[in-house]
């Protein structure tokens, strides 16, 4: 082998290796939704609602707000999809960034079938690190049955999306 | 295998660790929207000295709601006197009713009610606005500092009105 060739080999090899650590890195940093599962948030009746409630669910955690034009226009479709899916252990949550009667009234008008919980900018700069550097919504989430980020969304999701996602996910 | 075999192995390694790293990564944003201080570009300029011209610079496909845009100076005794809004454009919603939203440049004349000779003041405003790629930001505060004239002078040109250009 001449020297020329082992040079570039090695050097492949080295930068190979360091690619390979820097992507373990990044993986081991990969952000994990347990400061979201933590939270316990009041509903519209101002009833403290822990996230761990729904532990072990297939969880869609969605953040609004009454508002916000896109994020209405999406909710529909988890209304269908919670109706479709819940029995098999899919949970939505909502999350409004709102006023508590704004909230309690566009979920009677769309008939919510899953919990809108309140919360302010604050707990919404949560998702910062999961993918939502601006703070922007809707955001979101969904979640593996062991709490893991599957998906993680800014803007509106796809119906097809969603429905792919959550099929293998129950 | 020969990829497998002696001096490939780091290389393959590596290549292995980042393809299931990658994989394993939750389905990252798709989109790549403008912050909102880009979105809704805010700049201020004193007219004379008694009169600020607050101008928003909306960037094509964003828009403001007109009810949540609002105004204030520090110091407070400056005094600040916030004529209506300009139309906007409205549209029906469902649940709200009429909202007006605004595209483009919105210009607005604000007044000192106190306004002292050579004083510091910063105007702040605030503002809520939404993408069309269908993305909302939460409230934002942008501020201009400006510097009142002296007695007797013409209001200095250290904040020139903003230039469309900067959008190009």
């Amino acid at each position: 082998m001449t020297r020329l060739r082992l040079f570039i080999l090695l050097t492949v090899g080295v930068l190979g290796l360091a690619l390979g650590i820097g992507a373990a890195v990044w993986y081991r940093s990969a952000p994990d939704a347990t400061a979201l599962l933590a939270l316990s948030l009041p509903d519209t009746q101002g009833v403290a609602q822990p996230l761990a409630q729904w532990r072990g669910k297939v969880l869609v955690v969605n953040f609004w707000a009454t508002w916000c034009g896109p994020c209405r226009e999406e909710m529909p479709e988890f209304v269908r999809a919670q109706h479709d899916l819940g029995p098999q252990g899919v949970q939505f949550v909502g999350i409004a960034v709102d006023k508590p009667a704004l909230v309690a009234q566009f979920s009677k008008e769309l008939d919510l079938n899953y919990p809108a919980l309140i919360a302010g900018y604050d707990t919404v700069d949560l998702t910062k690190p999961l993918g939502n550097h601006l703070v922007a919504l809707p955001f979101t989430l969904i979640l593996d049955r062991d709490g893991h980020i599957v998906l993680a969304q800014v803007g509106p999701l796809k119906p097809g999306q969603l429905r792919s996602t959550l099929g293998n996910l129950i | 295998m020969r990829l497998l075999s002696g001096h490939w192995r780091p290389l393959v390694a590596g290549a292995a660790l980042a393809v299931l790293s990658v994989a394993a990564w939750p389905a990252a944003a798709q989109v790549d929207p403008l912050t909102p201080d880009e979105a809704f570009r805010f700049s201020a300029r004193l007219v004379d000295a008694g009169t600020v011209e607050a101008r928003f610079m909306i960037a094509d496909g964003y828009y403001l709601y007109r009810d949540r845009i609002h105004f204030a100076v520090e110091p407070a005794g400056a005094g600040l006197s916030v004529p209506p809004l300009p139309e906007g454009t409205v549209k029906q919603d469902q649940f709200f009713g009429p909202v007006e939203t605004y595209r483009g440049d919105v210009v607005v004349r604000l007044t000192l009610k106190d306004p002292k000779p050579g004083q510091m003041i910063v105007i702040a405003a605030e503002s809520q606005g939404c993408a069309d790629i269908g993305i909302c930001y939460p409230p934002t505060v942008q501020h201009v500092a400006l510097a009142l004239p002296e007695a007797g002078k013409a209001p200095s040109a250290t904040n020139p009105a903003p230039r469309r250009a900067w959008f190009n």
